[in-house]
């Protein structure tokens, strides 16, 4: 069975002078353990179908299914707590007035996770999981680096221990160097910790490197879904293509890969 | 090539609370009348501040010290007077930023910001002299009826569209320097894609030598004649951009390099640790090899 099923999932908002439809009936499930890439540009939907799986927008019409059950309106706690989110810009998602440890323990003790006396030992036990020193729950977001604010932002994610990680452009923000290391982390915990992830992002050649699948959306709709290696060796719709030929890319491999299948031969 | 742009031994500190912070350590930098050339570097390297210097921005700064000598074009920018230097901003320099929708005035229509600018070469210029110059300069950006687009305020625009106004506007008064900080950085790729090759055309055309920085390799590849490799304030490694992307002498070059996720999906890289190695003394690669 499938860890998440969607199935014919819309969402439409109201604005002035009519309906934006953001996500059109989307259907597609993501198997345990896997890395599905959801690419596409700014307003094709993505983060629409993010807040949906999180649970903070409803949706218009459709359903999501977790682990058999249909997930409700308003979630339960433990399925909060399954379903963790990991966001793009670490310094504007962590709070400044709290110190590092702070806003990982918030997870432990909203789900009441572990015995409440345990929980700082928790807490550093999931900063030195993501690569961090135990002593940094004691300072502020201010004081960190941007690398080692997104690993905090991992780990405050899977302090709560979830099944599913949703990952909204989560090394946009980071330097290529940083960016590197903070996927390589990321590819580690998944398989050490069996995780699943929804990895939103825009940047194609990383979705090469640590994707299984890739859902392309446009304007609301998924155009395409494939394994990541068809997808970069015989993308078949013509989005796809063009999304591909946009990438700038380093080496004369890439440019001649690049170019094939942005011609579609 | 004459040249237009000649950095040398470029230092710059800021005073603050804990003292003085060296920034830059004795850069070095020259760009050529037309040529297009790249600053590549992380966050923090100093590569933005190298823009504003050029601008003559920093220098009007009270905590920065600036010193090393900044040849624009046979004048020295470092000595000008402030008014001077403020004379070539927008006239013979000009900068396009990263966010273009941010960069542009809210409150005064296109049409309002392109006469401000033009009118700091010629003060003198009619509006309707104006707005018939930038309705020139919108269609070779490629915007599709510029006269109703000099009606409209940028935030009617779109993210790619402003880009493109912004790039008309840094071009109109046929400036010999454009400074492009991460152009397109806050756009769509395909789009940003697309502004690139635009902006590409467009200064080969009017002979307009670019300063373009980065921190987007594949972009810079694109994009530039010649790369310089900044890291910690000091240039690394220099050279003609197929010679340095083909050939990367410097082991900081090389990380960068091997960092960047490739579509051809070679996986995930082993990135090296801050190591003395990215200390190295700067490689320079030959004129023409490649």
């Amino acid at each position: 069975m499938s860890l998440l099923t969607v199935d014919n999932l819309s969402k439409s908002f109201s604005v002035a002078g009519g309906m934006v439809h953001a996500v059109r009936d989307i259907s597609f499930a993501v198997e345990r353990g896997e890395c599905l890439a959801v690419v596409g540009e700014s307003g094709s939907g993505k983060t629409t179908l993010a807040n949906m799986l999180l649970g903070i927008l409803s949706p218009t019409s459709g359903s999501i299914r977790f682990d058999g059950t249909e997930l409700p309106a308003k979630r339960r706690a433990s399925h909060r707590r399954a379903i963790q989110f990991v966001q793009q810009n670490p310094l504007s998602s962590l709070n400044a007035k709290r110190s590092i440890g702070a806003s990982v323990r918030l997870g432990l003790d909203t789900y009441q996770i572990g015995e409440r006396a345990q929980r700082w030992a928790k807490v550093e036990d999931a900063l030195e999981e993501v690569g961090l020193p135990r002593e940094m729950r004691h300072r502020a977001p201010s004081a960190l680096s941007g690398g080692q604010r997104q690993r905090v932002g991992i780990a405050r994610a899977l302090a709560c221990d979830p099944e599913l990680v949703v990952l909204d452009e989560p090394t946009s923000a980071l330097d290529v160097l940083v960016q590197a290391r903070v996927l390589r982390l990321l590819n580690d915990l998944r398989t050490r910790k069996k995780l699943t992830y929804i990895f939103i992002t825009h940047d194609l050649a990383v979705v090469r490197n640590v994707a299984d699948r890739v859902a392309v959306f446009k304007s609301g709709q998924l155009v395409e879904l494939g394994e990541t290696a068809q997808i970069f060796t015989a993308p078949k719709h013509p989005y796809t293509r063009s999304l591909i030929g946009a990438v700038p890319v380093v080496d004369d491999a890439e440019l001649d890969l690049r170019n094939r299948l942005a011609k579609g031969t | 090539m004459s040249t237009l742009l000649d950095i040398q031994d470029l230092r710059l500190s800021f005073k603050g609370l804990r003292g003085i912070t060296d920034v830059l350590h004795g850069i070095s930098l020259s760009i050529a009348a037309g040529e297009r050339v790249a600053l590549v570097g992380e966050s923090g390297s100093g590569k933005s501040v190298i823009a504003r210097i050029v601008l003559g921005l920093l220098q009007e700064t009270r905590s920065a010290r600036v010193s090393g000598k900044v040849g624009f074009d046979g004048a020295e920018i470092n000595t000008m007077r402030p008014r001077d230097r403020a004379k070539l901003r927008g006239t013979e320099m000009s900068m396009i930023f990263q966010d273009p929708t941010s960069s542009l005035n809210p409150t005064f229509t296109i049409g309002n910001q392109f006469a401000e600018v033009m009118r700091r070469r010629d003060p003198k210029l009619s509006r309707a002299a104006c707005d018939a110059r930038a309705i020139e300069m919108l269609t070779e950006v490629s915007i599709p009826n510029p006269d109703r687009i000099l009606e409209n305020y940028p935030f009617q625009l779109s993210g790619g569209m402003n880009q493109r106004v912004m790039i008309a506007m840094a071009l109109v008064n046929h400036p010999k320097l454009l400074l492009a900080d991460e152009p397109g950085t806050a756009l769509d790729v395909s789009v940003q894609a697309q502004t690139l090759r635009l902006m590409h055309d467009l200064v080969e055309k009017h002979g307009t030598a670019v300063l373009f920085i980065s921190h987007n390799l594949g972009v810079v590849r694109e994009f530039a004649d010649r790369v310089y490799v900044i890291y910690r304030g000091n240039i690394v490694e220099e050279g003609p951009t197929a010679s340095v992307f083909h050939n990367p002498g410097h082991a900081y070059t090389r990380a960068l390099m091997d960092a960047v996720p490739r579509i051809t999906g070679a996986g995930l890289p082993e990135v090296p640790e801050v190591s003395d190695a990215f200390l190295a003394p700067m490689v320079r690669h030959d004129r023409g090899a490649a």
